[in-house]
């Protein structure tokens, strides 16, 4: 009797649900890669190099880069308190304040950018002062930074919540009863702790923030940034014009993400 | 002095208080079950939590109210709680105020070898030692501990447990120890305090806590006993406990003829007497029902010839051996005098008896 059992097990194919999983997976691997191996394979390497000399190429990549780290070192400096006060609060109303900090990921781009104009555009009240003032908020760098960092801000925001609130609020207590206060705390047992999580989405932030496109075109055509670039010489000559500024988008995304995974894992686990 | 006078705290279902306390320079064991409040009440004293109602001191001046850097309380929680991005020897100087303290702390605790390793890396005990280490190194004016050596091996836990006696009497502060282990809260504390359900039943000398329990709760956690319900009789010359069919003579105490009382004797001090019954007190006769062998001595299981209850006796080895007990071999016991303590009457509510009065099975308890 046990002997057919065994058998009767054996012989019932079973499905790896493991196998299947990496199938699944695997497709959709492919589906990311596929396109960038075809755009790569599309440019020979000295079009790409040749186009990295080109100044409007150089101008649009210094705009994204510049704007982009401004964007995430503004998303930081607002967004750490706020993701703080996110993940240590017990008001009740933090999930309202969280859903607010999530709406820009939700909204469409360009719906992003119009929203921006209603306040920072010329006929708005601040960006009409903005502009008397000799500082514009649209068609300028400033312009730029404010799309990027409405859209790419909730990344910092919402990862380093995560990341506090994975700190164990036991060592906060221990902290404070040994006699330091709330902010030497946060600085030296906080923060340290939660390092890898909030780097990691001011990561995020800095990778969102260069690819920033329908915002920033709204707000912000000129000073061009890599992706309007990306826009105008698809516009003005076609793919293979947007085709090697694209590249360069890509490694420059690609060397963002390098850093978020060298930095997301937490040393101390 | 550290003073806690009717402070209360609420969670939802859960109440602690209203609890006064009293710590003087001493240790105090706080001992109680799970989720009895008394972590939640290191919690209030340390200022990680304010309490709905009552205030808190410390060497007179008031604590309720501040923040939990500026009450001079430091707080030893169960894990330890070390900095695992530090070394130990950083977890340390985090509170020290010199280098000759963090050298100082860890040849008391013995930590000098480990100083250098990542606190990550350390071991259930020598967390512990460094966690010690960090709190001293902080000064601290009363000292809180919250089950420090809850999560230990036995042979560590019972080190720990012998070298922390020594240390922390010689603080000469207050210190609040909280344990769900009844032999650590025993051998640790100057006093106990037993809590249960919010409410502190009994908080007095560990002798005096096992040897005159306050309530059957007090009287089942804190160690093993037997625990019955008799009746106060008339006796030949003084009120006797009517118990199992035989009138027991007792310590006395004010209770009425036919009032239905919980008394209680500890295993260790029935004992097993001869046929004749010399030499004992309030003999009673029974049939072994089970032996059990526990590594230091055996638990023999006794049923009274004229009751259902199981009355425990231990016993040492070389006693098992020279008895040469069998099951439902007939023994002779003997319950001396002032062995037996009566805990209550069993129909009170109150303090006396605890609301647990009623989930209270006459027998033993462990």
């Amino acid at each position: 009797m046990a002997a057919e059992t065994t058998e009767s097990r054996t012989a019932t194919p079973t499905l790896d649900w493991l196998t299947v999983a990496l199938v699944l997976g695997g497709v959709l691997c492919l589906y990311y890669l596929a396109p960038l191996v075809s755009l790569f394979l599309s440019v020979p390497i000295g079009e790409i190099i040749g186009r990295m000399g080109d100044p409007t190429v150089v101008n649009a990549a210094t705009t994204s880069l510049l704007s982009a780290s401004i964007s995430a070192a503004i998303a930081t400096v607002f967004g750490l308190p706020l993701a703080y006060w996110l993940a240590r609060s017990e008001a009740r109303w933090t999930n309202a304040v969280l859903a607010v900090v999530v709406l820009p990921l939700v909204l469409p781009p360009t719906v992003s950018g119009i929203v921006l104009l209603t306040v920072f555009g010329p006929n708005a009240p601040i960006g009409a002062a903005a502009v008397a003032a000799g500082f514009p908020l649209t068609r300028s760098l400033a312009g730029v930074v404010l799309a990027q960092t409405f859209v790419a801000s909730p990344f910092v925001v919402v990862t380093a919540k995560a990341a506090f609130e994975s700190v164990d609020r036991t060592l906060e207590h221990a902290s404070r009863s040994l006699g330091k206060n709330r902010w030497t705390t946060a600085r030296r047992v906080t923060l340290p702790l939660a390092a890898p999580g909030i780097l990691a989405g001011v990561t995020l932030a800095f990778a969102r923030a260069m690819g920033e496109f329908g915002a920033t075109m709204m707000v912000a055509y000129y000073p061009m940034t890599m992706p309007v670039k990306i826009w105008k010489s698809f516009q003005s000559v076609g793919l293979d014009g947007a085709y090697p500024v694209a590249i360069i988008l890509v490694v420059i995304a690609v060397a963002a993400l390098v850093v978020l995974n060298t930095v997301a894992s937490n040393p101390w686990d | 002095m550290l003073e806690i006078n009717r402070v209360e705290k609420s969670y939802g279902a859960f109440d602690l208080g209203p609890t006064d306390l009293t710590v003087n320079e001493e240790v105090l064991s706080v001992l109680g079950p799970s989720g009895c409040g008394k972590t939640t009440l290191l919690a209030v004293i340390a200022g990680i939590t304010d309490p709905d109602t009552g205030t808190i001191t410390l060497g007179g001046t008031e604590l309720t109210g501040r923040t939990p850097e500026d009450r001079g309380t430091v707080l030893v929680f169960q894990d330890g709680a070390l900095f695992p991005h530090m070394t130990a020897r950083e977890n340390v100087a985090y509170a020290a105020a010199s280098t000759g303290k963090i050298d100082e702390l860890a040849a008391t605790l013995e930590i000098g070898d480990v100083l250098d390793q990542r606190a990550a890396t350390l071991s259930g005990g020598e967390r512990q030692r460094v966690a010690l280490a960090r709190s001293l190194a902080a000064d601290p004016a009363a000292l809180l501990l919250d089950e420090p050596l809850a999560n230990l091996d036995a042979p560590i836990k019972r080190r720990l447990r012998d070298e922390l006696r020594p240390l922390l009497s010689s603080l000469s502060i207050p210190v609040v120890y909280v344990t769900h282990d009844q032999h650590e809260a025993t051998v640790i504390g100057d006093r106990l305090a037993v809590v249960r359900d919010g409410a502190i039943q009994q908080c007095a000398t560990p002798s005096e806590v096992f040897a005159r329990p306050a309530t059957p709760f007090v009287a089942s956690f804190t160690g093993r006993t037997n625990l019955f319900r008799a009746r106060i009789a008339e006796g030949e010359s003084d009120p006797a406990l009517e118990w199992a069919g035989h009138q027991f003579d007792v310590p006395d105490y004010e209770y009425p003829v036919g009032e239905a009382v919980w008394f209680c004797i500890r295993p260790e001090y029935v004992t097993v007497v001869d046929a004749s019954g010399a030499g004992g007190q309030n003999v009673l006769d029974g049939r072994v029902r089970r032996r059990v062998f526990e590594g230091d001595g055996y638990r023999i299981d006794v049923v009274p010839a004229s009751a259902d209850d199981v009355l425990q006796v231990t016993l040492s080895p070389p006693e098992y051996e020279r008895l040469e007990l069998d099951d439902r071999k007939r023994v002779r016991l003997s319950l001396p005098r002032d062995a037996i303590h009566i805990v209550g009457e069993c129909d009170r509510t109150d303090a006396g008896c605890g609301s647990g009065v009623d989930e209270m099975e006459s027998g033993s308890t462990e």
